[in-house]
This record gives structure tokens, C-alpha cells and sequence, in this order.
């Protein structure tokens, strides 16, 4: 009797975890299956779960859609510049954060914990609320739509990283910085010497995290690049997505770039999962 | 000695004070000026990208943005005094609103209309859009917050368990999280397709639920839902991770001890479970909340301008209109709705800020 309900429950348990797995997975299992169809496969009713040929029914997938994607000029330029913003954004991210973190996770000053409260109420901050403002400020001091991204996205990646690196800097031991400061070493070179070497798994976790952000960011992307389309990130591009025949909206080609935008993020994840899970959790829950 | 340890601590001083500096420059430039700015814009009629001179024009925007009214429409009465019938829809005939609705200073738009204790009302806003976008994204907030934190937390209570090919799952799991909101967008919109094309349509119609031509997208009933369907399958990995690192920090023994004393699954869930992931579930509601609250992408890629999330309403205010000082008002309200929620939450969670 105990044994038959439990086979029941393991049973049940599994059949969850297939339902879960598949929730979670069809849309991009959808959008590969939508980028490898032609035209008129496409049109095809009802939707066939694998590309298939229109009259015999045989399975068949087509690469023009990449073809198409591969050679859309827009396309191209879109992951220049979002590799070029999303790299800057995270590099300046990671130094500008880690001075401050280093700040308050190891140096007594006054007004210490009015700083980190600023910071973190910086991290509730709606991004839509200082667009206007923003936008004057940038049309002010004449800047770029690449760099005017690069600044504003720091709205949302510094003050994370820099609760991160926090945490990650108060878990340290004060005795290794007071042993350099007795061999003679200032703070500051204690800092870049010794401490900072020792954050760079936490340096890599919120790196990328960062990036992903930024890597995604639509807001302010769209609003700047606005008057400068030369400028557009790949999120943008794809939201405004039109293929070379205007009849109609070029589904098989947006799902191309979906996946060819998506595949370096999975690739990233992959590699980093157990570390990125960590940062992300303790990122949010102390966040 | 004493001398000694008060210059080094002179000295940190101003290393943290140099440290500091550029993080601070950069906020200020990007944050604090920024936000000061909207709420002196929100104050004049200043246009976008003209030259032409600013207004200063107090709280208009807002009363232009805000105003709402209820007002009582009298019934039609035919010759011999009964109340008309609307010969199209077969219902009783009110006077038309436009007829009594203020035009001065705005003119009130009707957005509703209905009966209560057998008198027929009308509700009417100067900016009915406006008014819609927030209803609309309280509404998307409220449904995919909680959608996503009772799936997240199924998902989270399979996921600390250990079986074969978790480590498959957790990695399916950051699928939905790693993918742009831009790309995601244009995925469901194409799976919401109207016809049989887009594999919903297909699928509701072998449940019989459609008769695989429904339009999800441009039905005004299924408009938000469908909102609420792709946030919530962007975002429940988010919620179920947080919750995992939560229900982790559980010792097991108690679990064993509970069960000894006869406590059923339920009850255990309830009674242990529960209290001890509430820290972590506020967290993760509060920012959940906050970024559903400011959606954008979605709204404006799904939808453009036929039907508005607040952060889509300001930036087409500003961008398609050019009035960056309606905008900037627009921009303010949202922000105060938005400091509403993280008050609520903070008082109900007694302060999560104090504790830390």
C-alpha cells in the first residue's frame, strides 16, 4: 500500500518536471522550428511542429532566413554596437564599482551608510521617470548616441555591482589589508594589489550580469538612437525588424535573429550557470 | 599611538571620499539632475527639439493628465414620456455624454458607462489613455506577480528536490530569463498569431477552446492576458531561482521532526515552509513589482500605440508628440505610484530596509 502511493508520487513528480521543462523551453524550441521554415511554410495551417514541405508533407528545414539575416547590413551593425555598448558599460561598471565597494565593504568614513542607502535606492529607481531629463542632459553636453548609452545604462548595472562587490568585499578578512598596511603598503595598493585579485570570481559574476542587462536594455536604446539610427542596438533592430519585402512582417527572419541574438547569451550561461545562479540570488536577496 | 591611528583614519577618509567620486558624478549626471529636471519640466508646456519658448504653466499637465468625473445621464424619453430604446442594441437610450460633459479647461472624455441603484452613470477623464495605461498596468502587475510567484514557487519546491538531470533543468530555466524582452516580444507575438499560423490558435483549437482564428493580440479582452502570459513565462525563472536560494537555507531535520510529529505535507508547507521563505518572497515580490510596474518593451513592441503600459504612454508623449512636458508629468505620476508600492511593502514587511 505505502509503496503503491508512493510510485504514484513519483510518477506525478516526473510528470511535473516534463510539463515544467516544456513550458519553459517550447517558445525558443518554437522560434528555431519558425526560423528554419520558408515563406510558405510559414503559412502553412495549421502550423506544422517541424518544418515541413507544403505539398508532400516531408520534414524539411531551409537556411534562407539566416542567409537573409546574415546579410541585413542593419542586423550586422545592431551587434557591433551592442557588443561595442555592452562591453564598455561593463568594463567602466566593474572598475567605477569596485572603488566603491571597496569603499564600503573595508574603510571606515562618515557618511558610509547614507551612501549605501542612496545606492540602493538607486535600484527601485523607474528607468521612465529620468527619460526626459536624461534626454536634455545628453542633448546638452552633445553627446553620441554609443556613448550617451554607455553612460545611461550605468542607471541600472552600477548600483548593483556595487552591492554585490560589497558583500563580496566585507567577506574578506580585515587582517589582510592591516598586513599590507604594516609592510608598508598604502590602502590604495593594498586595494589593486592584493584585495582586488581575490574578487575576481565576484568581478565575473557581476560582469556578466551587467552585460546581460545591458545586452538587453530597450528603453533608453530606442530613445537615443531615436534621431541616430546608425546607432541602433540589436534589441531595437529587432523591434523594428522589416524584411526586404514590405507585404508583410518577416517572421521567419525575426525568429532567425531571435536565435542568432539569443545563442552567444545561452553559450555565456552555460558556461557560467552555477556562478551566474549565486549572483543573481545574492544579488537580489541582499539587493 | 592615539595621534598615529587618527591620521589613518584621516587618510581613509579621503581615499573613500576619492573612491567614491566617480560612481557619484556619474549618478548625479545620470539620476538625481536627471529626476529634478522631470519635475521642473512636468511644470511647463516645453516641447521636444523646439526652439520655441517655455511656459511655465503649474500644475496643468497634471490636471490635464488626472482629471476624472462621474456624472449621471438622464434617461431619453419619447413622446408620451417612456424611455427610448436603442433600436441598434436593443437597450435603454441615456442622453449622450458628450452633451454634458465639461469642455473647459479639458474636455472630458467618456471612458464607461454604467448602472448603479437603477440610475445610469457615465465615467469620464481628460486623458482617458492615460487613466487606461495605469489601470492596465496595475492590472498586468497584480496578475503576473502573482502568476509567476505561485509557479516560481512550484518550480523552486521540484528544484531543491534531487533527481536525475537538474542540473538540465536549471540551465532550461535560464532560457526564458537570458532572452531579450525585445526577442521574447517578437516570439510570442508571433505564437499569439491570429490564425492557425501561430501555434496558441493551433493549440487551443484541438481543445476546442477557438476555432483557430481567435486574435489574441488585437481583442480587447485578451489583450492584457496576453501581456501577462509573456512576462510571466519571462519571469517565474527569476522568482523560482530567488525562492530556491531561500527554501536552501532551510535545515532538512526540521522537516524530518515535523513529519515524526505527524504533519502532512500540507500543513508543512503552510506552517514551516512558508514563514521561513517569507524574507526572501518579500524581496523578490518587491522587485518584481517594481519592474513589472515599469514595463515597457513589451508593451511598445507588442502593441506600439494601441493600447499603453505608463512607461510606453510618456515615452510616445514624448517621442511621437513631442511634449516633453506632459511627458515629464506623466513620468512623475508613475514615479509616486511607484514609491506608493515600496511603501506598502515596506510597512507590510514591518521594514525590510531596517533590518539590513
Amino acid at each position: 500500500m505505502k509503496s503503491k502511493s508512493k510510485t504514484i508520487g513519483h510518477i506525478a513528480f516526473w510528470i511535473l518536471v516534463i510539463v515544467m521543462f516544456f513550458y519553459l523551453v517550447f517558445p525558443f524550441y518554437w522560434t528555431i522550428v519558425t526560423s528554419l521554415k520558408t515563406e510558405s511554410q510559414l503559412m502553412m495551417t495549421p502550423a506544422t511542429f517541424i518544418p515541413r514541405d507544403p505539398v508532400t508533407h516531408e520534414a524539411k528545414a531551409s537556411l534562407i532566413n539566416y542567409k537573409a539575416v546574415f546579410s541585413n547590413a542593419t542586423f550586422l551593425r545592431g551587434i557591433k554596437n551592442s557588443a561595442i555598448v555592452s562591453i564598455s558599460v561593463t568594463l567602466i561598471c566593474l572598475v567605477v564599482g569596485a572603488f566603491v565597494a571597496f569603499a564600503l565593504g573595508k574603510l571606515r568614513f562618515k557618511g558610509k551608510t547614507f551612501s549605501l542607502y542612496l545606492i540602493l535606492s538607486m535600484t527601485m529607481f523607474p528607468q521612465i521617470s529620468v527619460l526626459t531629463g536624461l534626454y536634455s542632459v545628453i542633448n546638452r553636453l552633445h553627446i553620441d548616441a554609443i556613448p550617451a548609452m554607455i553612460l545611461s545604462y550605468m542607471l541600472f548595472t552600477l548600483p548593483f555591482t556595487i552591492w554585490v562587490m560589497t558583500s563580496f568585499f566585507k567577506g574578506i578578512p580585515d587582517s589582510l589589508l592591516q598586513a599590507a598596511n604594516v609592510d608598508g603598503a598604502t590602502n590604495f595598493q593594498a586595494f589593486y594589489m592584493i584585495l582586488l585579485p581575490l574578487t575576481v570570481p565576484a568581478m565575473v559574476t557581476t560582469g556578466l550580469l551587467a552585460f546581460i542587462a545591458a545586452w538587453n536594455e530597450y528603453l533608453f536604446a530606442l530613445t537615443f538612437t531615436s534621431i541616430e539610427s546608425s546607432a541602433r542596438t540589436v534589441p531595437v533592430a529587432m523591434a523594428l525588424f522589416s524584411g526586404t519585402v514590405a507585404r508583410q512582417e518577416p517572421f521567419g527572419e525575426i525568429m532567425a535573429a531571435s536565435v542568432v541574438v539569443t545563442i552567444p547569451l545561452l553559450v555565456l550561461i552555460y558556461i557560467f550557470q552555477k556562478r551566474l545562479v549565486e549572483g543573481l540570488t545574492a544579488g537580489a536577496v541582499k539587493g | 599611538m592615539q595621534m598615529n591611528s587618527h591620521r589613518l583614519q584621516k587618510k581613509e577618509q579621503k581615499l573613500a571620499m576619492i573612491l567614491l567620486l566617480p560612481s557619484f558624478v556619474i549618478l548625479f549626471l545620470i539620476a538625481f539632475y536627471p529626476l529634478f529636471t522631470v519635475f521642473s519640466t512636468s511644470l511647463t508646456d516645453k516641447k521636444f527639439a523646439s526652439s520655441r519658448t517655455v511656459r511655465f504653466v503649474g500644475m496643468d499637465n497634471y490636471q490635464k493628465l488626472l482629471s476624472m468625473k462621474v456624472a449621471e445621464l438622464e434617461p431619453l424619453l419619447d413622446a408620451s414620456g417612456k424611455q427610448m430604446i436603442d433600436t441598434t442594441t436593443q437597450k435603454p437610450a441615456y442622453q449622450d455624454p458628450i452633451d454634458i460633459l465639461p469642455r473647459e479647461p479639458y474636455r472630458y472624455k467618456a471612458v464607461s458607462q454604467f448602472d448603479f441603484f437603477g440610475r445610469h452613470y457615465v465615467f469620464a477623464a481628460t486623458d482617458p489613455e492615460f487613466i487606461q495605461s495605469i489601470g492596465d498596468t496595475i492590472v498586468f502587475t497584480v496578475l503576473s506577480v502573482l502568476l509567476e510567484t505561485i509557479l516560481g514557487m512550484v518550480i523552486a519546491l521540484v528544484m531543491i528536490k534531487n533527481f536525475p538531470g537538474r542540473g538540465g533543468l536549471r540551465v532550461a530555466m535560464l532560457v526564458p530569463w537570458a532572452i531579450p524582452t525585445a526577442v521574447s516580444s517578437r516570439m510570442w507575438e508571433w505564437m499569439f498569431a491570429s490564425t492557425r499560423v501561430g501555434v496558441i490558435n493551433v493549440i487551443c483549437q484541438w481543445f476546442g477552446w477557438t476555432n483557430g482564428q481567435f486574435p489574441f493580440l488585437t481583442a480587447e479582452s485578451t489583450q492584457v492576458w496576453a501581456m501577462i502570459a509573456i512576462d510571466v513565462w519571462k519571469t517565474t525563472p527569476f522568482m523560482a531561482l530567488l525562492l530556491m536560494a531561500g527554501l536552501q537555507t532551510i535545515p532538512p531535520g526540521i522537516y524530518e521532526a515535523a513529519k515524526i510529529d505527524g504533519c502532512n505535507a500540507v500543513q508543512r508547507f503552510w506552517k514551516m515552509t512558508m514563514p521561513l521563505v517569507k524574507d526572501t518572497l518579500l524581496v523578490a515580490l518587491v522587485f518584481r513589482t517594481l519592474d513589472a510596474l515599469r514595463v515597457f518593451d513589451l508593451f511598445q513592441i507588442v502593441f506600439a500605440q494601441k493600447r499603453y503600459s505608463m512607461a510606453s504612454f510618456a515615452y510616445y508623449q514624448l517621442i511621437d508628440n513631442k511634449m516633453m512636458g506632459y511627458s515629464s508629468a506623466a513620468s512623475v505620476v508613475i514615479f509616486f505610484i511607484i514609491l506608493l508600492f515600496i511603501i506598502i511593502y515596506t510597512r507590510i514587511s514591518g521594514g525590510v530596509a531596517n533590518e539590513k
